[in-house]
């Protein structure tokens, strides 16, 4: 599966899976693709990861 | 003279950094095209005839006025390069990944987060008959945008059976001679009809079920109704006024489809209920050639009965919504080209 590094119009940074379904409502919302930096100068909002269950 | 087959054309498949700046040579592919028409330069002169104080109402001087470019199709088979680049160019809102085949993510910019509010990416282009010392023409054309396209799927044999024409519309800018070297002819994937994978629209599927087999064909089409660019200090060439940018004005996107009727044919229903949902048209050639348009929220407005060929049929227009989530239409297209709109 390919990532992509997507940028919101308000310049917040997140890499996101490139599927349609992915990219589509972002890019509707006005993100737009930025190239990947080689070393990150700046903080890259992790990939989504699986939900965990709380501890009770 | 010359015969115009003789007639070679290549344009940007990268995108200009400027409207004004030209494609270099790497940047530029090219392809033929089925309207055998060179994109003509029209300069404009006027003339004092409507000025008073001459002693006469006759024409005394020539002046300049601007260049009147009229727009340009691009008439091709559809193939997975074409169309990633007419929809890149014309939509504006591209995300491209892989590393071959590369997959093309397109909707349609908007104004407020585009990066160069109302304008589309730019690209320039060559038109040449025999160039080098003696050409009969050699020519780029700088500041180019795609206007318009239409989508055309009908049920015949052939490449004919899928087609995707292109307006295009340019500054008057130019470059003569061009000092392009034209690459080889590219040899585009195209598509037909038979290659169709997904065909379901507003519910229905054209593909499987009952209603397979019904489909006739499908007109789509994008107008971009760029406003005239024409404003102080947009530039001039020759010293004729040539357009400095292009905006787009009220978009429309317009969807037209005819299918056979059949006992338990649900269009009618489907329009009268004002039943919305989405529809997807895919055409796949191979794993590194794909196109597919996805319509987030389509209802019809029409339903025209009729006939084709002697078969009842029923012209459906579709209304595509725009959805607040996913918005109007997301094309998707793979494809082995790199770099398009880049």
């Amino acid at each position: 599966m390919d990532w992509v590094l997507m940028q919101s119009p308000q310049g917040e940074l997140r890499e996101v899976e490139a599927t349609t379904e992915a990219l589509t409502p972002l890019m509707v919302a006005g993100w737009h693709q930025v190239p990947a930096p080689a070393a990150s100068p700046v903080p890259v909002a992790q990939k989504p990861v699986a939900p965990t269950e709380e501890e009770k | 003279m010359a015969n115009i087959n003789e007639l070679m054309e290549g344009w940007g498949f990268g995108k200009q950094t400027a409207i004004g700046t030209a494609n270099a040579g790497t940047a530029i592919w090219r392809h033929t095209n089925l309207n055998t028409k060179p994109w003509a330069k029209v300069p404009v002169n006027e003339d004092d005839r409507a000025e008073i104080g001459k002693g006469h109402e006759f024409p005394t001087q020539l002046f300049r006025s601007h260049y009147n470019m009229p727009p340009f199709e691009l008439s091709k088979y559809a193939s997975s390069e074409f169309l990633a680049w007419a929809m890149c160019f014309s939509l504006g809102n591209v995300t491209l990944t892989g590393s071959g085949p590369y997959t093309y993510v397109i909707v349609p910019a908007l104004g407020a987060t585009n990066a160069t509010g109302l304008e589309l990416p730019y690209f320039s282009f060559v038109q040449q008959i025999r160039p080098g010392g003696s050409a009969v023409l050699d020519e780029m054309l700088v500041g180019c945008a795609v206007k318009s396209w239409k989508l055309s799927i009908k049920n015949s044999p052939g490449r004919a059976s899928a087609m995707c024409s292109v307006e295009c519309v340019t500054t008057g800018q130019y470059t003569a001679p061009s000092g392009i070297t034209l690459p080889a002819v590219s040899t585009p994937h195209e598509f037909n009809a038979g290659m169709i994978t997904a065909l379901t629209f507003n519910g229905i599927n054209y593909l499987s079920g009952g209603s397979a087999k019904q489909f006739v064909s499908m007109d789509a089409s994008w107008e971009n109704n760029f406003r005239p660019g024409f404003f102080p200090g947009s530039g001039s060439q020759d010293g004729y006024q040539i357009q400095g940018r292009f905006e787009w004005g009220d978009r429309a996107f317009a969807v037209q489809f005819v299918v056979r009727v059949q006992a338990g044919s649900t269009e009618y229903a489907t329009l009268i209920n004002l039943t919305t949902g989405t529809a997807t048209f895919t055409v796949t050639r191979d794993a590194n050639n794909s196109f597919s348009m996805l319509i987030q929220k389509m209802g019809f407005s029409v339903a025209e009965l009729g006939n084709t060929d002697g078969i009842v049929t029923l012209q459906i227009t579709g209304v595509q919504l725009y959805d607040a989530t996913n918005g109007l239409v997301t094309m998707t297209i793979v494809t082995p080209i790199t770099g398009i709109c880049q």
